[in-house]
Parts: C-alpha cells; sequence; structure tokens
C-alpha cells in the first residue's frame, strides 16, 4: 500500500469553494440547516484532498452534519475548516481523527457566536442602515424629479454589498490564513464597535427622514409645518411604544388603516368638502402626482 | 393584471436572493418596488412602495429559525396592483395603502408555503447523505440546482397565482370609492401619512437604545431648524446628516475602545 502524497489546494481551487459560498443556503432546512450548504461548498476541496472514494465519501459526510450559522460569516468557519482538512490530509493516519474531531469541535464552537455577530451586525444594523438611508432619500425626492429613479436601489446595492461581499472574502481569506486560530482574529474586526457606530449615525438620518415626512407644509406655513412634525413625532413615539409591546407590524398596519378610516368617517373631524377632493377628475393628475414634484427648495 | 407573465418571471428570479443564491438583497423591497415599477411605467408608484414596506417590517430579521414575511413577494405584487389602480381618479397614496394592505395576507401566505419548502428540503439532505456515502458526488452537486429550479418554480407559482387573484379585488376598490362618496379613499389617504410613522418607529424600535431617545429628539429639532432658517434641503440634507452621524459615529466608537 502507497503513502498518499500530500496535495495542496491552489488559488483556483479556493476560488472556486469562495463562489460556492454563495450558495451555503439553497438548501436550508429545518433539521441540519446549512450542512448540505457547508459539504456544497466543501466538495471540489475533498475531491482534490482525499485520493481515494471511501475518504472522499466520509468526509462528505462528515460535513453533513447539523450546521447553523449567519451565511456571511459563514466564510470564516469554512475557510478555517478547508485549511484544516488540507492540514489533516498532511498528518499520519494515527492522527488525522483527532483532526476530524477538532474540525467538528471548531464547527460546533463558532457556529453560535459567529451567527449572534453576524446578526446583529448584518440583520440588525447594516441592512437597516441602508434602508434607512435609501428611505431618506426616497422622501427627500432628490432623485425622482430628474428621472433617476434607479440611482436609490443601485445606491442601496452598492453600499450593502460593499460591506457584504468584503466580509465574505476577508472571512473567507482569514479563516484559510489562520486555520483554527481564526477565532482570534475576529475581535479584531471591531464588529462590535462597528454596530454602535452605525446606531448612532441613524439617529441623525432617522432626524431628516421625520423632517422629510412633513416637509411639504414648510412651503405653506412654517407654524404649520413645526406643528405637524411634533404631531407626527408624537405619534411616532406612540407607535414605538405599541411595538414594544411585541405586536407585529401587519397588526399595527391594519390598527392603523382601521383609525384613519374612522378618522375619515368622523363627522366632526372630518374635513371633506362637498367637491370632494379625494376623487380627481383627472386621472392623470393623480397618476403623475410625483413627475410633478419639485425638489425640495430647488436647491438641486 | 397585464404583463403578469414576465413580472411572475422577474419576481421568481428575485425570489432565489432571499436564501438560495447570493443574498446580495436585490429581493428587498427598496430594489424590487423600483423594478416592478418601473417595468409598468411607474417607478416613482414603486420606489415610494419599496421605501414605505422597507420601513414597517425592516426588524423582521431571519434570526435562527424564524423566517420572516416574505416582502419580496409583498412589495412585487403591491406595486404591480398600485400600477394598475393608479391610473384611476384616486390619489396614489389610497392605492398604495390599499394594494398593501390586500396584499399582506397573500404575503403571509407566501411566508408559510417557505415554511413548508424548508420542511421538505430535509428530503433532499437525506437524499444527499444516501449520494454522499454512495460516492455519487455528481448527483450530490446536482441537488443543489435541482432546488434552485424548485425555488424558481415556487417564486413563479406563488407570484402569478397572487397577481391573478388580487386582480380581482380591483373592483372593491373602485366600489369604495364610489359608493362611499370617497370617505374610504380619504381615510386611505390619511393612513398613509400615518403609516409613515409606523416605518419610522419600527426603524427606532430596532436601532435606537431607549437611552439615546434623547439624541433622536435633538437630532430632529437641528435638522428641523436647518430646513427652516438655512434653506438647506434635499441631498445636501442627507449628506450632512451622513456626515454629521458618522462623525458622532466615529467619535462613540472610540470611547467605546477606551472603554473596552
Amino acid at each position: 500500500m502507497t503513502e498518499e502524497q500530500p496535495v495542496s489546494l491552489n488559488r483556483k481551487d479556493l476560488t472556486g469553494a469562495f463562489i460556492r459560498l454563495f450558495f451555503i443556503q439553497t438548501v436550508w432546512n429545518f433539521e441540519r440547516y446549512l450542512s448540505y450548504g457547508v459539504a456544497f461548498v466543501m466538495l471540489p476541496i475533498l475531491k482534490k484532498i482525499y485520493s481515494t472514494q471511501e475518504d472522499r465519501a466520509q468526509a462528505l459526510s462528515r460535513h453533513l452534519e447539523y450546521f447553523n450559522t449567519h451565511p456571511y460569516m459563514a466564510s470564516f468557519i469554512l475557510g478555517a475548516i478547508i485549511r484544516m482538512e488540507e492540514e489533516k490530509q498532511q498528518l499520519p493516519k494515527a492522527q488525522q481523527k483527532q483532526k476530524e474531531e477538532e474540525i467538528s469541535a471548531l464547527k460546533v464552537g463558532m457556529m453560535g457566536p459567529v451567527a449572534a455577530m453576524g446578526d446583529n451586525l448584518f440583520w440588525a444594523t447594516v441592512r437597516p442602515y441602508c434602508g434607512l438611508l435609501a428611505a431618506t432619500l426616497v422622501l427627500s425626492s432628490a432623485f425622482q424629479v430628474k428621472g433617476q429613479y434607479w440611482v436609490i436601489p443601485l445606491l442601496f446595492l452598492v453600499v450593502y454589498n460593499v460591506g457584504h461581499v468584503g466580509i465574505r472574502l476577508t472571512g473567507f481569506i482569514q479563516g484559510y490564513r489562520k486555520s483554527d486560530q481564526v477565532v482570534l482574529t475576529l475581535r479584531k474586526y471591531g464588529f462590535q464597535e462597528a454596530i454602535r457606530g452605525l446606531k448612532f449615525a441613524s439617529i441623525v438620518l432617522l432626524g431628516v427622514l421625520i423632517v422629510f415626512v412633513n416637509l411639504s407644509e414648510l412651503e405653506k406655513e412654517m407654524g404649520l409645518f413645526v406643528l405637524k412634525l411634533t404631531f407626527f413625532t408624537a405619534i411616532v413615539g406612540l407607535f414605538t411604544f405599541v411595538l414594544r409591546r411585541k405586536i407585529s407590524p401587519s397588526q399595527l398596519f391594519y390598527a392603523v388603516v382601521l383609525f384613519a378610516l374612522m378618522l375619515a368617517f368622523w363627522p366632526d373631524i372630518s374635513a371633506m368638502p362637498k367637491d370632494n377632493h379625494f376623487i380627481s377628475s383627472k386621472p392623470a393628475a393623480a397618476a403623475g402626482f410625483m413627475a410633478d414634484k419639485k425638489p425640495i427648495k430647488g436647491k438641486l | 393584471m397585464p404583463h403578469w407573465f414576465f413580472i411572475s418571471i422577474l419576481l421568481a428570479f428575485l425570489s432565489l436572493d432571499v436564501t438560495a443564491v447570493g443574498q446580495f438583497m436585490v429581493s428587498r423591497p427598496i430594489v424590487v418596488g423600483p423594478l416592478v415599477g418601473w417595468f409598468l411605467g411607474h417607478p416613482n408608484i414603486g420606489l415610494e412602495m419599496g421605501a414605505l414596506i422597507e420601513m414597517i417590517w425592516i426588524g423582521d430579521l431571519p434570526v435562527g429559525a424564524h423566517l420572516p414575511m416574505d416582502l419580496m413577494m409583498l412589495s412585487g405584487v403591491s406595486v404591480a396592483f398600485a400600477c394598475e389602480l393608479v391610473g384611476s381618479q384616486f390619489p396614489p397614496e389610497a392605492v398604495m395603502t390599499y394594494a398593501l394592505g390586500v396584499t399582506i395576507p397573500l404575503a403571509a401566505l407566501s411566508t408559510e408555503i417557505n415554511i413548508f419548502v424548508n420542511k421538505f428540503n430535509v428530503r433532499w439532505v437525506h437524499l444527499a447523505q444516501r449520494m454522499a456515502l454512495g460516492g455519487h458526488f455528481k448527483t450530490f452537486a446536482w441537488i443543489n440546482w435541482f432546488v434552485v429550479v424548485e425555488l424558481f418554480i415556487k417564486g413563479f407559482l406563488v407570484t402569478a397565482a397572487s397577481l391573478i387573484l388580487i386582480h380581482f379585488t380591483s373592483g372593491l376598490f373602485y366600489l369604495f370609492g364610489t359608493i362611499l362618496n370617497g370617505r374610504v379613499m380619504e381615510g386611505l389617504y390619511y393612513a398613509h401619512w400615518l403609516l409613515l410613522a409606523l416605518g419610522c418607529s419600527a426603524i427606532i424600535d430596532l436601532l435606537i437604545e431607549k437611552k439615546n431617545i434623547f439624541f433622536l429628539v435633538l437630532s430632529i429639532v437641528a435638522i428641523m431648524s436647518l430646513a427652516i432658517f438655512d434653506q438647506m434641503q434635499g441631498v445636501y440634507l442627507v449628506s450632512i446628516a451622513l456626515c454629521a452621524g458618522f462623525a458622532i459615529a466615529l467619535f462613540f466608537m472610540g470611547k467605546g475602545e477606551k472603554n473596552d
């Protein structure tokens, strides 16, 4: 029986694995979550590292065990386990079993903390911040008036994906370089500081958004603008209080619509004129409501 | 519903981004809304609705095993429906609120279908396990592409069915608009403004801690003053807010490091 020749992975192998990382959630399921995704990423790597069909099958089955983490941050773990598989194959047979256990322990040990970090960073901070930026630009009507509707979605995608793809790539490279020591490098990226910073940055942007919602009144009368803004802020406060009582946005949506309908039917409050201005005689006027919108204060 | 076939194809492609391929966020309402709106000749409606949906459901996160509301379907179908209705004599704000209101139950149903698909995917993993143990690596890899096709077909069927179903509720909209002397339209018009407030609340709920509410009020007053006295508005105001936000962020990030 001949001894297996050690195999090293090249840039092409790693690039292929990195591209496959974008499919990590395809077969997401309630039993083993990302397990198939991990095995799918590992497949070409394992095919190259192991020479016999039996070893490949055994290694692939190992990676089909339960695995659940954040899809972007999984790159740190995947990079590390690719390196560890490579190292394992270069060890004598007697030590390979221990390396297998180390790989499994790394996956189990890291998936929870990395998932919490990814959820907090991307789902709860970066994506909402990008969404807030896009919504603020929509309400500023800055690009719509010029017919540049594509600018805002494009800006959202560029800002978000610079961070997303950047973290995936960095995580994969660092994971591969640091192997099982990758966990020690996670802290130096300052994810917690970034989360805290972005949350502070969103305060100012949200202030702009709240002012923009009511800005049309400023062109009519300043007092009315301040009054409407104060009233709007109070309503926002009330809704925030309700949302923190764990009521879903969909339920609140219908409650708001119902309340608004009641308001419209209330005889004393309704300011419905006899000639109903809510039913326009010109359909085109209603359809092109934003085409006629001026840029706010005409500064653009 | 005109163009229902092409919209369904487009939304089925975009639906792959939700979990299956990439997660580049092309399936977010702020992207899907304007895209469908542009396709149907009303990018402004798509943009406004996309922003509104993005804001209201911003806190519905895919954490752990929780599957959030199918916002891709909600934004795509509601924008398509709003584009169909917006040529009528009713205000666009009322149209947008109505379109959203009738699409939410369908989006909730689509979420349930997604949960079913994720349960069904367990069978694919079991098959993959058998293929791996048997050394059938090509079949193992093909499972990934089978599931991509499965998800595409699911996305197409759900969207097409929703678009056709929702088309039949347009009669109800005209009925509300005419027989009740516009009162319903007035209510829906007010609701749009209140929904923007709900969107702002959802952002506060997710991003702003209780102890920082004072800074938010301070920020509103500062921006309001800039808007009134300096006539500094539009995209310039957003730029100033971004710079100020990042300056504050850097300050607090540094403070955090020292504290650590």
